[in-house]
C-alpha cells in the first residue's frame, strides 16, 4: 500500500477520476460561450442534470437512461436560460446567476422532498457496473499510463470523447464555424443569412446538457448518497467557468486544463501520502497549505484573464460578442 | 406575393410605465408563490400554513420574540448595503460579481483591527475602526479589477467572480491553521476555532426594553437615503449615470470615464467590505465563510429593483423575509428546508426577468405595421 509507485499511480489515477466532470461542465460551457453567451449558471445546470439523471437511473436501472434524462434536465435549464436572454432579452450574468440559485434549490428540494426513499446506488446494478472501471484492451497493459488513463470507467472515455468531437464541431464543420461567427459577430452572421436564433438555442440547450452528463458524473462518483447540507457538485461548476478561460476556449486544451487543475484539486488530498512516499522529493508538500491548492484553478486563471487582455493578443479564443444580447432592430 | 416579414417585430418601447410595471412584480411573486404552493402540497406540507409560518418568521407566540427580530436584522443589514453597493457597480454596467469576494475581505480586515486592537480601544472608537478596516480592504479588492478594466479592457465579471474564491480560501487558510501566530483563534481550544472578538470589537447596541437595537441597521438606513442623494441630486451621480447610459457620450462632454469607474467602484467595493466588516462585529466572532451568499443574493435583489434605491429596500426586505422566514417555518418540517427559500427567489426572478421584456419591448403583429406604412 505504502509503495511509493501505488501511490503515485493511485494519485494520478485519481486525478483523472474524481476531475473529469470538470470536463463535461467546460465542454459544455465553450459550446456555450462560442454561441456569444456567458452562462453563469453551470454549477446549478450541474445540479439539475445530476439529481434527475440520478434518480431515473436508479428507476429504471439503465446507465443510458441515467445519461438521456441528466442531458434532457439540464438542456431544459439551458432553454430557460435561451428563453430568457436570446427571446426575451434578459442580462445574461443576472439570468445565470438565477439558474444556478433556482438549480441548487430545485436538488436540495427534491432530495429533502425524498427523504427516506432516496433510492441507493447499491439497488441499481446497471449504475454500479456502468461507473466500474473498464480496462481497455492493449493500451490498459502499458505501464502507469495503461492504469492511469486506460482503466477508467465508462463515463470516462464519454466525457473525453464528447470534447474531442465538440472540438473537431468547432474547427472543422460547417455548422461549427457559423456556430463561431455567431459568438463572434451576430450582426455579421446574420446579414450572411445565418439563423442566429436557432444557433443559439440549440447550442444553449446542448452546451447545458453536456453540463448535466458532468452532473450525473459526479452523482455516481459519490455514490449517490444524498446529504442535505451538501451539493454533489461542491463547486465544479464554479471551477469549469474558470477552466474554460484557462483552456482558452478550446475544448482539446480543456482536456489538459483538466488535468492540470485536477492536479491541484487532488494534489490538496494526496500531499500527504505523496509526501510519505517521497519524503526526500516531496516532503515540502506537507508544510503548503491545502486551501492553496483549492485557490489555485481561480488564482490561476485570475492571472491568466488579466494577462491575455494586457497582451491583447490575436490567438484568444474568447468571442468578440461574448455576454451581449443579440438585438436585431440594433444591429 | 409572399411575404417574407416575420409575424411580429420586437420594436423598443421608449415610454416607460411605471404602473404596469409594479402590477408585472406582484404578479411575478404572487405566481411564484403559487408554485412554490404546488411543490410544497407534493412534499404533502400544507401550503398556507408553511406560508403564514415563513411571513411571521415565527415571531408571534415565540418565547423571545425580539431575538427573532433581532437575527432578522442581522440578516437584513448586509443584503442591503451590499445590494445598495452592487446597485452603484451595475449603473455603470460594470458587472461586480465579486460581492462576496469583497465582502470576505472587509470581514477579514476589519477582524485582523477588532482582535489585535479590540483590548485597547473604546468600543464606538474600535467598531468605526473596524468598518473602515473593512471598507479599505473590500475597496482594494473590488479597486484593482476596476483598474485593470480601464487600462486594458480586462473581463470584469470573470474576474470579479475568480476573486471571489480566491478570497473564500484565504480565510478559509486563517480558519483552519492552528499556529502561534494566527491571533484569530481561540488559545483554549485543540481544534481550530475562531476566538469570540474582545467585548469593544462588537457591535453597539441600543437596547429599548427587551430588545437590542443593533447600530449597523442605522447605518444601513442612512447609507441608504445618503446613496438615494448621491445618485440623484450630486454631480458625480449624474455622471454614473451618463456613464452608465452611453460612455462615448460621457467622453465627448468631458468627462474622465476611467477615473469616473475606478472612484465608483472603489466606493461599491468599500461599501461590501464595509457590510462585513458590520456583519462580524454584530455576530461578534469570525465565520470560515461569513458572506450567507450575500455577494450572489445581493444582484438579485439590486436586480429586482431595477437599480433603483428605494426599490432596493423593498426588494431587500422581501428576500430577507423569504430567506429568514423559510428558515424558521422550515425548521419544524423534514421534507423541507432552507433551501425552499433559493428555490422561491429563482422563480420570482425568472418571472421578473421575462416580464420585464414586456416593459422594454413591445410586439407588433406584421399587419398592424404594415397598415402603419
Amino acid at each position: 500500500m505504502n509503495d511509493p509507485i501505488n501511490v503515485l499511480t493511485l494519485f494520478l489515477f485519481n486525478i483523472v477520476l474524481v476531475n473529469i466532470p470538470l470536463l463535461y461542465g467546460t465542454t459544455g460551457e465553450i459550446v456555450v460561450e462560442k454561441a456569444g453567451s456567458l452562462n453563469l449558471g453551470v454549477e446549478g445546470t450541474m445540479a439539475v442534470g445530476a439529481i434527475f439523471g440520478y434518480l431515473a437511473g436508479c428507476m429504471t436501472n439503465s446507465l443510458l437512461v441515467g445519461l438521456a434524462v441528466s442531458f434532457l434536465a439540464a438542456g431544459l435549464c439551458g432553454l430557460l436560460f435561451a428563453l430568457l436572454t436570446v427571446s426575451l432579452q434578459a442580462n445574461q450574468n443576472v439570468t445565470g446567476l438565477t439558474i444556478t440559485t433556482f438549480g441548487l434549490g430545485l436538488y436540495f428540494f427534491v432530495g429533502k422532498g425524498i427523504g427516506e426513499r432516496w433510492p441507493a446506488m447499491t439497488g441499481a446494478s446497471a449504475l454500479v457496473n456502468g461507473f466500474a472501471p473498464k480496462e481497455l484492451p492493449l493500451l490498459s497493459k502499458i505501464p502507469l499510463l495503461g492504469k492511469v488513463f486506460f482503466s477508467q470507467n465508462l463515463l470516462v472515455y464519454l466525457g473525453v470523447g464528447i470534447a474531442a468531437l465538440i472540438w473537431w464541431y468547432l474547427s472543422y464543420t460547417k455548422t461549427g464555424l457559423r456556430l463561431r461567427a455567431v459568438g463572434e459577430n451576430p450582426g455579421a452572421a446574420d446579414s450572411v443569412g445565418v439563423n442566429i436564433l436557432l444557433y443559439k438555442y440549440i447550442h444553449l440547450v446542448a452546451g447545458s446538457g453536456i453540463m448535466g452528463l458532468g452532473g450525473f458524473y459526479m452523482a455516481l462518483y459519490m455514490s449517490g448518497s444524498f446529504e442535505g447540507s451538501n451539493c454533489w457538485i461542491n463547486g465544479y461548476g464554479w471551477i469549469a467557468i474558470a477552466l474554460v478561460i484557462f483552456a482558452n476556449w478550446n475544448p482539446l486544451m480543456a482536456i489538459g486544463g483538466t488535468l492540470i487543475f485536477g492536479f491541484f484539486n487532488t494534489l490538496q488530498i494526496y500531499s500527504g501520502p505523496l509526501a510519505g512516499a517521497f519524503p526526500g522529493v516531496l516532503g515540502w508538500l506537507n508544510a503548503v497549505p491545502a486551501q492553496l491548492f483549492k485557490a489555485l484553478p481561480f488564482l490561476i486563471t485570475a492571472i491568466v484573464l488579466v494577462a491575455s487582455s494586457v497582451r491583447k493578443r490575436e490567438g484568444s479564443g474568447q468571442p468578440a460578442a461574448l455576454g451581449l444580447n443579440y438585438f436585431r432592430e440594433e444591429r | 406575393m409572399k411575404s417574407q416579414q416575420p409575424l411580429f417585430h420586437v420594436i423598443k418601447r421608449e415610454d416607460s410605465r411605471p404602473a404596469q410595471q409594479l402590477l408585472a412584480y406582484v404578479a411575478a411573486v404572487v405566481l411564484a408563490l403559487a408554485v412554490g404552493a404546488v411543490l410544497l402540497a407534493v412534499q404533502g406540507v400544507e401550503p398556507l400554513t408553511f406560508y403564514r409560518q415563513m411571513i411571521t418568521m415565527g415571531i408571534p407566540g415565540s418565547r423571545y420574540p425580539w431575538r427573532a427580530v433581532e437575527n432578522f436584522i442581522k440578516l437584513f443589514v448586509p443584503l442591503l448595503i451590499v445590494s445598495l453597493a452592487l446597485s452603484l457597480a451595475f449603473k455603470m454596467r460594470f458587472w461586480n460579481i465579486g460581492g462576496e469576494g469583497q465582502f470576505i475581505m472587509g470581514a477579514f480586515w476589519a477582524g485582523v483591527a477588532g482582535m489585535l486592537l479590540g483590548e485597547s480601544l473604546p468600543q464606538p472608537v474600535m467598531v468605526l475602526a473596524m468598518a473602515l478596516c473593512g471598507a479599505l480592504g473590500g475597496g482594494v479588492y473590488g479597486v484593482f479589477v476596476a483598474a485593470l478594466k480601464v487600462k486594458w479592457g480586462t473581463n470584469e465579471t470573470l474576474l470579479t467572480l475568480m476573486l471571489n474564491y480566491v478570497a473564500l480560501y484565504f480565510l478559509q487558510y486563517f480558519a483552519e491553521t492552528k499556529a502561534g501566530w494566527n491571533f484569530f483563534l481561540d488559545p483554549q481550544s485543540a481544534r481550530p476555532k475562531f476566538a469570540k472578538f474582545p467585548d469593544n470589537a462588537q457591535m453597539i447596541t441600543i437596547p429599548i426594553g427587551p430588545f437590542n437595537l443593533n447600530l449597523s441597521l442605522i447605518v444601513a438606513l442612512v447609507l441608504c437615503a445618503l446613496i438615494f442623494g448621491y445618485l440623484n441630486y450630486t454631480k458625480r451621480g449624474y455622471e454614473i449615470a451618463v456613464v452608465g447610459d452611453s460612455p462615448n457620450t460621457a467622453r465627448y462632454a468631458g468627462m474622465k470615464v476611467g477615473k469616473i469607474v475606478i472612484r465608483t467602484i472603489f466606493l461599491s467595493a468599500a461599501l461590501i467590505g464595509m457590510a462585513g466588516a458590520l456583519h462580524v462585529s454584530s455576530a461578534g466572532v469570525m465565520s470560515a465563510s461569513p458572506t450567507n451568499d450575500v455577494g450572489w443574493t445581493g444582484i438579485v435583489v439590486a436586480w429586482l429593483a431595477k437599480l433603483n434605491t428605494l426599490g432596493i429596500l423593498l426588494a431587500s426586505v422581501l428576500i430577507t423575509v423569504l430567506q429568514f422566514g423559510c428558515q424558521t417555518a422550515s425548521s419544524s418540517y423534514p421534507s423541507i428546508d432552507a433551501n425552499f427559500a433559493n428555490l422561491l427567489q429563482g422563480v420570482i426572478l425568472f418571472l421578473v426577468l421575462a416580464a420585464d421584456f414586456f416593459t422594454r419591448f413591445k410586439l407588433v403583429l406584421r399587419s398592424r405595421k404594415e397598415a402603419a406604412r
